[in-house]
């Protein structure tokens, strides 16, 4: 374990990608694949890196539900494990949990992403299997939300003012569409932004559509929230 | 508590130390009595590089290793400072006290009860920062497991410290990381909200958003927030200069300039 700290710290030196980061998480505590989403306040903006198309999945699911671990760790300051989500010691996140067991996971870690008293977001991992991580697979995890943290605001020192570094948007997903539409919903329906985002979040999830899908389908005018005929 | 458990916590320990209350010499403290709780060693101290580069005795875990090294610096000769000086490990010195590498240091050291030492250096990125001293008050080797895991504790350490210099910056990276992001947010959901109300597809719409603020010295950021929240009129901005089809003629005086200036 402490070698792999080592490795770990002088990797780290190196500067590596996001994607690097999602991936040397997963492979050094053993799981199917990790994500790291950006947060604020209790909002997910979207993902810096997933491992593949579960991840990916999942991380829509926690931005369109609004609910689950990483949201949970990031508001928290601490670590949220659930290595049981069929069967969870106490019933959090009455969305997520039987939508994620039913896509195959079964157990969800979560680390925030912070520095001192700045948060970031969170660094998550899931598995396919139930089960805890071991003690060393735990430290090694927060060993990589550190070192995650670290590279993400390195990689921002090097961004040009009012703007998200370009490493950092490579690999992302911030949903850019999805504020399009809620934008166009809001002319549609006559009412605010953030509601609009309620109503798409809540289409997304009851259609079960992937929330960028009706985004795009709003933004394309194949789709409206209320119903009217389209042109 | 087993071995392997304690130096879990206290990696654990070490790189979770960034709370608000964050104190190097805490880290350092800990980093020192956990060599001598887990590792085969009597004595641990800290020396770190102030930032004119001299270096401080930071942290010892008991008196008598604070006396030595604040001896040793001002002697400027011993293990620390030799591996400080050259950024390479020293491990498994035995002392006499008529050494001849260190002579006041080892005489010291030997009149304090300590035969062998080893020091380790704490870098950074190919800087040596500081170093870790362990003192023995019996010879003998200290087990290369015992080596591995005082330098990764040393390396968590100085990571941590380096992090808490940083954690001023970090605090501003990342409000300007979270600030452009949730200007990009705003400005997508203006967009959206000309694209409906005006019929112009996104790139137009955000055309037409940047138009208006060039055209009243409005911060774009500004005008989309105010768009998005529904504070600025939609109607009132100033229509998009119409484009030029390749072969019409243009019957803007400007093109591309925007609406002409007051």
């Amino acid at each position: 374990m402490t070698a792999i700290l080592r490795r770990l710290a002088s990797h780290d030196a190196d500067g590596s990608g996001t994607l690097r980061l999602c991936e040397l998480a997963a492979e050094l505590t053993a799981v199917s694949g990790a994500s790291i989403i950006l947060l604020s306040d209790e909002l997910a903006q979207g993902s810096l890196c997933t491992t593949d198309g579960v991840a990916v999945y999942l991380d829509d699911l926690q931005f369109t539900l609004g609910e689950g671990p990483s949201i949970d760790a990031h508001v928290a300051g601490r670590p949220v494990l659930e290595p049981d989500l069929a069967a969870p010691f106490d019933a959090r996140w009455p969305a997520l949990t039987p939508t994620a067991v039913g896509a195959g996971i079964r157990a969800m870690f979560a680390f925030p992403l912070r520095v001192g008293t700045v948060r970031l977001g969170a660094l998550t991992l899931f598995r396919d299997t139930p089960g805890e991580l071991t003690d060393a697979q735990h430290a090694d995890a927060l060993a990589m939300a550190t070192v995650s943290t670290r590279t993400i605001l390195t990689m921002q020192a090097d961004a040009p003012p009012g703007s998200v570094a370009g490493e950092l948007e490579e690999r992302s997903n911030f949903h850019f569409v999805v504020h399009q539409a809620a934008g166009m919903v809001s002319v549609q329906l006559g009412i605010g932004v953030t509601e609009s985002l309620v109503r798409l979040r809540s289409h997304a999830f009851l259609t079960d559509v992937p929330i960028d899908e009706v985004a795009r389908d709003i933004v394309d005018r194949r789709l409206r929230l209320d119903g009217k005929g389209l042109d | 508590m087993s071995r392997e458990a304690l130096l879990v916590r206290t990696l654990v320990e070490l790189a979770d130390n960034l709370v608000e209350e964050f104190d190097v010499i805490d880290v350092l403290t800990v980093l020192s009595d956990r060599c001598v709780e887990v590792l085969d060693v009597d004595s641990a101290g800290v020396m770190l590089a102030a930032p004119g580069g001299e270096l401080q005795v930071v942290a010892s875990s008991s008196a008598a290793m604070r006396g030595l090294e604040l001896f040793e610096l001002q002697a400027n000769e011993g293990p620390c400072v030799d591996c400080f000086v050259t950024g390479d490990p020293i491990v498994n010195l035995e002392l006499n006290a008529d050494d001849d590498r260190w002579p006041r240091f080892a005489s010291r050291a030997v009149a304090d009860g300590f035969h062998s030492v080893h020091a380790l250096p704490m870098h950074l990125r190919g800087t040596t920062v500081g170093a870790l001293n362990m003192f023995r008050t019996s010879l003998g080797s200290l087990h290369s497991d015992d080596v591995l895991v005082a330098q990764a504790l040393a390396d968590v350490a100085t990571i941590a410290i380096i992090q808490h210099q940083a954690s001023v910056g970090a605090a501003v990276l990342n409000t300007q990381l979270s600030e452009a992001l949730n200007s990009r947010i705003i400005i997508e959901q203006a967009k959206g909200k000309v694209s409906e109300a005006s019929g112009l597809d996104m790139e137009r719409s955000f055309q037409r958003i940047r138009n208006h603020a060039r055209n009243h010295n409005l911060r774009l950021t500004e005008l989309a927030r105010g768009i998005a929240e529904g504070t600025t009129s939609i109607i009132g901005l100033d229509p998009l200069p119409r484009t030029q089809p390749v072969r019409s003629i243009s019957s803007n005086p400007w093109p591309g300039l925007g609406a002409p200036p007051d």
